[in-house]
């Protein structure tokens, strides 16, 4: 009985003196929520429309009741045609574009943190600004010189480009984590026997480890959601799961199925990814702001 | 164990000068404590010997080889930082073990040696935590035990206690003191308090501005400063300085400018009327009945007493002049602000510097 009259007294307690103010207060978060839901319903409704459409059975595609019985029909008929290995290539491209970027531009930022040579701040800037310049500016370079290189429609080829567009992306957000090591340890293992190399690989490297983690996650998001250097590059061996599904766009008929089917398992690794690794990718991207 | 020597140690940053040629020669096994304030280039200095920065000119020589471009790693020295810098991705047993591990030692001796530290420093119940489990004294001890696990040439310690509370932090220290008289290595010690340096050093180097003020043992640093910075530097409470005249005539004393007689015990290096700093330790005072002031007691008005239990500190204001002078008593003197006191200088332990270099004149 007491306990209850005490539970019951409190919040009374509690609205007498606070009514005033609380009640606009609840009334804005309640707002916020609000447009914060809306908002999101906004933002995931193209996705959500396609997931529903992958497992919608071909006959009733466009109906728009979201009462439907739900196939992977869509799903099947992709694993039949080159779909599969569409989706094998950007695994493989974006794996050994993101590999190539981490272990070119990994040391490199660590260079950047560590070594005050003249003209630093002008290197990392310039690394910066080759990100910015729009990729259809070296289309046709990039076009000629792989004709002549031979490296059209292969995997390597496709992968060196991400590699270019990856690497300030690793170089920068790599040089954050890096300041974030503090260099007494570096210094400590220099005492304790370490050269420059092995004090990076045994202490520095270690330690920036969701860094690189974060890092190496944004650059295959990258590569993998890539679809015009893969449009432009590529003919039939080393075609990516982006590029297929634009093919399914075809002057017979557009197979919508197939289309949503392959946008769900493209969209998939991303979403994955993200929601894994957001935290240290927002880490990252601030970290030195704030003196922890 | 090695003796180390800096000789005319000079550092740039730049065209900015910040050590102007400094020689310390430490005799093998000694603890050797640099001192100074902030911006006086002790930890540059230990960086030096350390080989985490280079030294601009000079040689630094340990165990008799010039090490001045040898990597940290093959100057087998071992370093205490200020901050710890545990490894934090790795338990205390691998910290203590890493230079052994870097070494290329077998696992089995590794294990020994890490065992053997811990147990002189109290770690055992620790080994398998991370430094991030531990408090700010365990650290500490476990950046301790990692220099002292591959049993160098010499340790270096910058500022190692002052992330730690006080209570610890004395604690701490009788611990290095111990472990110096038990190991007997070659130590170089960092530290701006000066009661660290005293209690720990066999010999203290002060350094002002990148240069050696004085070097010698504490307790000659202490009765003998060779100038007012050391003087004023080296004590706590420091010094007492009242600035005056010298006269020679009718005995060696420094006359105030408001007409205060300090005796002084024989005549200074210095010339009649020359403008000095008159300097007693606040230990150095003795109280004097009321208005015997013809035989050299200074009257004094009490500002501020402050009883530390085993002595009492009085803040006074001296002559008309008002020359603040902190006087330590040994008794528990019954006195409170605004009274009148009676001081007696002892003059057999008064300093005299002079008032413009502050170079010790007797």
């Amino acid at each position: 009985m007491a306990s209850t009259d005490a539970a019951l007294q409190i919040p009374a307690l509690d609205t007498a003196s606070g009514a005033r103010r609380k009640r606009p207060g609840r009334l804005r978060r309640h707002g916020r929520a609000a447009a914060a839901l809306a908002l999101l319903a906004a933002t995931l409704f193209p996705f959500l429309w396609l997931v529903q459409l992958a497992f919608k059975p071909a006959a009733d595609l466009f109906d728009s009741s979201l009462l439907f019985v739900p196939t992977l029909d869509g799903f099947r008929a992709l694993l039949q045609g080159s779909f599969p290995r569409s989706f094998l290539n950007s695994l493989a491209v974006s794996t050994l574009s993101t590999a190539m970027s981490l272990a070119i531009g990994v040391p490199a930022a660590y260079a950047l943190t560590r070594w005050r040579f003249p003209g630093r701040r002008h290197v990392a800037l310039w690394i910066l600004v080759t990100r910015m310049a729009p990729p259809i500016a070296f289309t046709i370079p990039f076009f000629l010189a792989y004709r002549w290189l031979g490296l059209q429609d292969t995997l390597l080829g496709l992968a060196l480009v991400y590699l270019t567009f990856n690497l300030a992306i690793v170089i920068w957000l790599m040089q954050t984590f890096f300041e974030a090591v503090p260099t007494a340890l570096e210094e400590a293992a220099y005492i304790d026997g370490c050269g420059v190399w092995q004090a990076f690989w045994r202490i520095t490297l270690p330690l920036a480890a969701p860094g690189v983690a974060a890092t190496a996650v944004l650059c295959f998001i990258f590569a993998w959601n890539d679809f015009f250097y893969a449009l432009i590059l590529t003919r039939t061996q080393a075609v990516t799961a982006p590029v297929a599904i634009v093919n399914f766009l075809q002057y017979e008929g557009w197979e919508w199925s197939k289309i949503a089917a392959g946008g769900t398992l493209v969209m998939f690794p991303v979403v994955l990814f993200t929601v894994l690794v957001r935290k240290y990718l927002v880490h990252g991207l601030t970290a030195g702001g704030v003196k922890d | 164990m090695a003796a180390l020597t800096l000789h005319q140690i000079t550092k740039h940053y730049g065209d900015t000068p910040v050590i102007h040629g400094v020689d310390i020669g430490i005799r093998d096994g000694e603890f050797v404590a640099l001192v100074g304030p902030s911006g006086c280039g002790k930890s540059t200095l230990l960086r030096m010997i350390a080989g985490l920065e280079s030294a601009t000119g000079g040689e630094i020589r340990l165990g008799g080889r010039l090490v001045n471009d040898t990597p940290p790693r093959e100057r087998n020295i071992a370093m205490v930082f200020q901050n710890y810098a545990l490894y934090p991705h790795m338990t205390v047993a691998d910290n203590l073990g890493f230079a052994l591990k870097l070494q290329g030692q077998p696992r089995a001796a590794i294990e020994r040696r890490v065992g053997e530290v811990a147990a002189i420093l109290g770690l055992e119940p620790l080994l398998s935590r991370t430094p991030r489990q531990l408090s700010g004294g365990q650290r500490q001890r476990v950046a301790m035990g990692r220099a002292i696990v591959r049993q160098p040439d010499a340790f270096l310690f910058d500022e190692p206690l002052s992330n730690l509370d006080a209570q610890l932090r004395v604690q701490v220290r009788t611990e290095i003191k111990a472990l110096h008289q038990r190991l007997g290595t070659t130590t170089v010690y960092v530290t701006h308090d000066q009661v660290e340096a005293m209690t720990l050093a066999d010999r203290i180097v002060v350094l002002k501005d990148g240069r050696v003020e004085q070097a010698g043992a504490p307790l000659e640093l202490y009765d003998r400063p060779a100038n007012a910075f050391v003087a004023r530097f080296i004590g706590s409470p420091s010094m007492n300085f009242i600035p005056g005249r010298l006269e020679l005539d009718g005995g060696p004393r420094v006359v105030t400018d408001d007409g205060l007689q300090l005796p002084l015990p024989q005549a200074p290096r210095a010339r009649q009327g020359d403008r000095v700093l008159y300097g007693a330790r606040p230990e150095h005072f003795a109280l004097a009945s009321a208005g015997d002031g013809e035989d050299g007691a200074l009257p004094a008005r009490v500002v501020v007493v402050e009883p530390t239990g085993a002595e009492t500190q009085v803040a006074l204001s001296v002559g008309t002049g008002g020359h603040d002078v902190l006087a330590a008593f040994r008794d528990r003197i019954a006195v409170r602000p605004g009274e009148p006191l009676w001081l007696r200088p002892q003059p057999g332990q008064a300093h005299v510097f002079d008032a413009a270099s502050g170079t010790r004149l007797n």
